[in-house]
């Protein structure tokens, strides 16, 4: 039988990761996910704790949910809950030496080494067999989706990128990630992608499995597990391509290059809309009314706030843009549902046979309750158009660096190649939905410049060397010529 | 394909002359055919399973390669002497377009006699000795073969016309009325403007899927199906590797469907197959359907027995996808329609090309992407021809170096047999002023000198003009200069499919797309395991894109192998836990064998 303890852990123990507590300070912010870089950390404590495996099985395994609070003045509060997956073992083999967090004393006296389990094919494999066998270990739940043809059971290694959880893929057929971020309820990228996989839809990658616990007598989500989308690449590079190639071409137009993207945007305007369909069919619709207008409005206003005490541009602006924040509430009556909420090019992978749209979880900053509730799909229709702009301006936001001048005429040319591909998005979505956005100019206005006041904010905080880029977008976005997409 | 739309050439009616000549002929109506036995054969080379699985086939027009006997035209005779080339080359295989006796109304695919050669070509003897001469150097030699059709010139067409109760009477579809097979789509929609057409002299139509001047055969009739097979049999006794059957969808025509692939013409060729097999072991037949690679599979026949229909078949569509991919700077394209390419049997081989004697085909292509090519590669409207763009390999990359050799490296180490066309070695130019589709089937250009080599004649006898232009002409581009210089596109091309020959892999492994973060780079393995137990594994990168790409690949599976690059057998660091990055140029491509640790 799994031993399973409280945060407290066993009678007579403490907290089981005690003896860690330094190594784990040392560790965090070496990892790719703790997104509290550079932030000082006051304390840690074991928030949960349980043992896996069982005492036949080695190495073994732990999961953990560690509580980390910050000294600092962005820390706030409240602390940030992190989750863990260990590997224990007196003598690890050596892949895992990379992924080694400390020592501590072992069950029979000996020392034994704690590292992060992920890296351990074994341990990724006992995660997928439990899930495939639906079998429960203390407070962990493994779930294998119903209907699914389970994945061959193997060892899987770490994906290696830019990722704010950790994923595992197994021998290109399945990958599951374990949501970093430790939440109290279920979380909307496994919701989500189980309300898509009971449409049918071709535009996700299919649910097969999950592991769930528990955080302060709620649900948690633990992991998700996916079929794997093997051969494929994500928007955000292709669209990179895409735009090189125009800017390196002296006088030809974005639709004359080789490299267009028109063509995929239109797809992908398609892929959206078709999501959007699904999870209005799996979900519900809601009235737009003025009553739910006038929340996301204030909701809108608060962050503009907040944007305009951080950083002077946005406050220079503050009343024009709240105007056309307003435009939520003038807006022709629609409709809320379900929603995307983090839509972005690289959110978006390009198969051999088309386009999956991933990772549901929503915008990383707002709370469950808001990222769960129901919005108008032109939120991300906007998050769309503003991707879109990034691609095109992203290459001249690094050459400025280097340049005080930027060239008008690649400016010129980046804008064309935004225009371009935000109107075969656009069309490709109209296409499968039926309804044009840009017959709502107010709202999808509204949600974009919304937007691009989010990544004001956040480029100054973390990447001041990229604001130029949602700047630009705002300026255009309070002139009168930039009402519209047409 | 079949030739298509021969400009300037007008749907004619019957030749009223042949009309009076066969009425005026009262003798016997079954005509003696030649038989094999009243020529020498060709020597034969060994049996070999899988040859055609290894080969590097190369497509020559025999009125473009060489001319012996100074009339201006390329001949058999010509070609003979050019054999130490192809040789020196690495070919495997020469595909020969038809060269039989025809009115050539439609390049030769109008067959007047399925049993003599085109005179200007030669004679069947010349054919042997050009068999036997190949044969000594290791070469095989397949040729077209129509099947579907045959000129209206032909004896049993004109016997067909005369006597409806004579041996020949039912060898084609006549029909009192027009209005059977009404769903058979027409082909020709430029020049025909039905499948039907009224002869006077039987007072009946016939059937025709292509041109009026081409009458469908009636394989219904089980004499039609012999005469066919013998005449496959007269080539192989002569000593010929195999054919490529040309328009075989359309042999069997039944009301209520559009008559293609119907399951009687996949008897038929099944019965093809079993000739060959059961008489002619190690020969081959390749299908001519430009049709979706899942259609095509069927051509293959039944898996279960490895494939009982045709060796070969061409992947149309593969093609116009490389050039779209590189266009487009993204591997997509061409991922796509390897994933939409399903499985074939185990005997069983594409043929792949990048060019051929027709016109760079877009019908397996979507409008949508039609129209860009067409803006791309074709920004002069004579360079499209029907639906597709008449261009050779070298003007379509605007002769750049390094796009040239990514695509030939492609075309080497992509599932399937390489299919050359003649002179894209060299990088030839076309002459897009000339009709039809003859801008690319200009004179082989062997030297600077008069007619580049290829004739001695007065040039103004020349059937077609050598080019001349600055870039692509004769004096620029022609293989004697290429041969005196190593740096060359011709030494580059012989060493890479030298390098190919080394590696059973590239025609026989396994192939498995390796994906990657860089949507640019199009990565892949090959993988062959030999009965021996030997593997041979390449791995394939190519850059699509112009400028340099990093690209991280997934080699975790030869953890510890040390992958070395193939053209100059410099070995790059052993493959270990992380990604595998490697750095390309613009436009360039990286070919490794991947060899255990242990093994060095
Ligand atoms: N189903 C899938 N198939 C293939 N690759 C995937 C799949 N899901 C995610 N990925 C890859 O993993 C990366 C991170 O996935 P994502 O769900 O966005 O994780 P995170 O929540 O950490 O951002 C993606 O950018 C993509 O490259
Ligand atoms: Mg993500």
């Amino acid at each position: 039988m799994p031993a399973t303890s409280s945060p407290d852990g066993p009678p007579g123990t403490g907290d089981p990761l005690a003896g860690l507590h330094d190594a784990l300070l040392a560790w965090l912010p070496t990892q790719r996910w703790f997104p509290a870089k550079g932030r000082r950390i006051a304390g840690l404590r074991t928030v949960a704790h349980s043992v896996v495996s069982t005492p036949e099985e080695s190495p073994t395994v732990e999961h953990a949910v560690i509580g980390v609070s910050f000294s600092d003045a962005a820390g706030g509060s409240a602390e940030e809950r992190y989750q863990l997956v260990l590997g224990a073992q007196a003598g690890p083999p050596a892949e895992v030496e990379h992924a080694v967090i400390g020592r501590r004393p072992g069950p029979d006296g000996r020392d034994e080494v704690v590292y992060d389990g992920l890296a351990d094919g074994r341990i990724s494999r006992l995660v997928l067999s439990l899930i495939v066998e639906n079998q429960t270990r203390g407070p962990l739940r493994f779930v294998a989706e119903p209907d699914t043809e389970a994945p061959i059971v193997g060892p899987g290694r770490p994906l290696i990128g830019e990722q704010s959880n950790s994923s595992v893929i197994y021998g290109e057929r399945a990958i599951m990630k374990l949501f970093r971020r430790a939440t109290a309820g279920l979380n909307p990228d496994l919701e989500l992608h189980r309300a898509l996989r009971r449409q049918g839809s071709h535009e996700v990658a299919p649910l097969l499995g999950a592991v769930e616990g528990e955080l302060d007598g709620e649900p948690m989500t633990v992991a998700m597990l996916q079929g794997y989308a093997s051969n494929s690449a994500d928007g955000w590079s292709m669209a990179l391509a895409s735009v090189r190639d125009l800017l390196a071409e002296a006088d030809l137009r974005a639709d004359e290059v080789g490299g267009d993207f028109a063509g995929e945007a239109h797809r992908i305007g398609k892929t959206v809309a078709a999501v959007h369909l699904e999870l209005a069919a799996a979900l519900g619709t809601h009235p737009l009314d003025a009553r739910a207008a006038s929340e996301i409005e204030a909701w809108m206003l608060d962050r503009l706030d907040r944007a305009a005490e951080a950083v002077p541009g946005v406050a220079e602006q503050r009343d024009a843009i709240a105007d056309v924040l307003r435009g939520v509430t003038a807006a022709e009556p629609s409709t809320l549902q379900r929603i995307h909420g983090d839509l972005h090019l690289g959110q978006e992978l390009r198969t051999p046979t088309g386009w999956l749209v991933i990772d549901f979880e929503g915008e990383p900053s707002k709370s469950l309750a808001d990222r769960v509730r129901p919005d108008s799909p032109m939120r991300d229709v906007a998050a769309m158009l503003r991707s879109f702009d990034y691609a095109a301006f992203h290459q001249l936001a690094e050459w400025e660096q280097s340049a005080d001048d930027p060239d008008p005429q690649l400016e010129r040319r980046a804008q064309e190649w935004a225009d371009r591909n935000r109107a075969a998005f656009c069309d490709g979505y109209t296409e499968v939905t039926g309804t044009d956005p840009r017959d709502a100019p107010e709202l999808l206005r509204a949600y974009e410049l919304d937007k691009a006041v989010y990544e004001v904010l956040y480029e100054t905080r973390n990447r001041p060397s990229w604001v130029s880029i949602p700047l630009r977008s705002m300026r255009r976005l309070l002139t009168p010529a930039g009402r519209g997409e047409r | 394909m079949n030739e298509g739309v021969s400009a300037g050439i007008a749907a004619a009616p019957i030749d009223e002359d042949h009309v009076r000549d066969v009425t005026e002929d009262h003798g016997a109506s079954a005509v003696e055919e030649p038989s094999a036995d009243d020529f020498r054969h060709a020597r034969t080379l060994p049996v070999e399973d899988d040859w055609y699985k290894r080969a590097v086939f190369y497509e020559v027009l025999v009125r473009a390669f060489a001319d012996s006997n100074r009339d201006g035209f390329g001949d058999l005779n010509g070609l003979t002497d050019k054999l130490d080339y192809l040789a020196w080359l690495g070919v495997d295989c020469i595909w020969l377009p038809p060269f039989y006796d025809s009115p050539l109304r439609d390049g030769g695919y109008d067959i007047r006699d399925y049993r003599k050669v085109l005179p200007e070509f030669g004679t069947v003897a010349d054919f042997v000795e050009f068999l036997d001469q190949a044969h000594a150097r290791g070469i095989r030699v397949i040729t077209d073969l129509v099947m579907n059709h045959t000129s209206d010139q032909h004896h049993w067409f004109q016997e067909s016309r005369r006597d409806p109760e004579g041996p020949y009477g039912d060898f084609y579809v006549w029909s009192d009325d027009d209005t059977r097979y009404s769903e058979a789509r027409i082909i020709f929609v430029d020049t025909e403007s039905s499948n039907w057409t009224y002869d006077p002299l039987r007072g009946q139509f016939y059937w025709h899927r292509f041109f009026s001047h081409q009458p469908d055969l009636n394989f219904d009739n089980p004499a039609v199906c012999e005469a066919m097979l013998d005449a496959l049999r007269f080539w192989l006794d002569l000593g010929i590797d195999g054919f490529r059957l040309d328009a075989v969808p359309y042999l069997y025509e039944r009301e209520g469907t559009n008559g293609e692939n119907l399951p009687e013409t996949h008897a038929f060729l099944k019965r093809c197959r079993k000739v060959v097999d059961d008489e002619y072991p190690g020969r081959v037949l390749l299908a001519e359907a430009n049709q979706w690679p899942a259609d095509v599979v069927e051509y293959f026949g039944d898996p279960a027995v490895g494939g009982d229909e045709c060796h070969m078949a061409f992947h149309f569509p593969l093609m116009p996808r490389i050039f779209m991919a590189v266009r487009r700077e993204s591997r997509f394209p061409i991922s796509e329609i390897l994933a939409q390419t399903p499985e074939i049997p185990s005997n069983a081989q594409w043929g792949i090309f990048l060019r051929n004697h027709d016109e760079l085909t877009l019908e397996m292509v979507t409008d949508d992407e039609r129209d860009y090519m067409y803006a791309e590669y074709a920004k002069d409207p004579r360079m499209k021809a029907n639906i597709g763009i008449r261009r050779r390999l070298a003007p379509l990359l605007d002769n750049d170096r390094n796009q040239l050799e990514l695509f030939t490296a492609m075309l080497l180490s992509l599932p399937g047999s390489p299919v050359l066309y003649y002179g894209d070695e060299i990088g030839m130019g076309d002459n897009i002023w000339l009709g039809d589709r003859d801008g690319v089937r200009s004179p082989m250009q062997w030297t600077p000198d008069r007619n580049a080599g290829f004739s001695t004649c007065d040039p103004g006898r020349l059937n077609l003009p050598i080019i001349m232009d600055p870039v692509y002409g004769y004096q620029a581009v022609n293989v004697e200069a290429q041969s005196n210089s190593t740096a060359s596109l011709l030494h580059w091309n012989r060493r890479m499919i030298d390098i190919r020959k080394q590696h059973p892999a590239f025609g026989l492994g396994n192939f498995h797309e390796l994906g990657g973060s860089n949507p640019s780079v199009l990565a892949y393995v090959r993988e062959h395991v030999d009965a021996d137990g030997f593997r041979d594994l390449v791995l394939c990168v190519n850059n699509m894109s112009r400028f340099p790409q990093p690209v991280e690949l997934d080699l975790i599976a030869w953890k510890g192998c040390v992958p070395t690059e193939l053209t100059g057998g410099v070995p790059f660091p052993a493959i270990g836990e992380l990604p595998y990055l490697l750095t390309l140029p613009g436009h360039g491509f990286y070919w490794f064998a991947i060899h255990e640790a242990e093994e060095r």
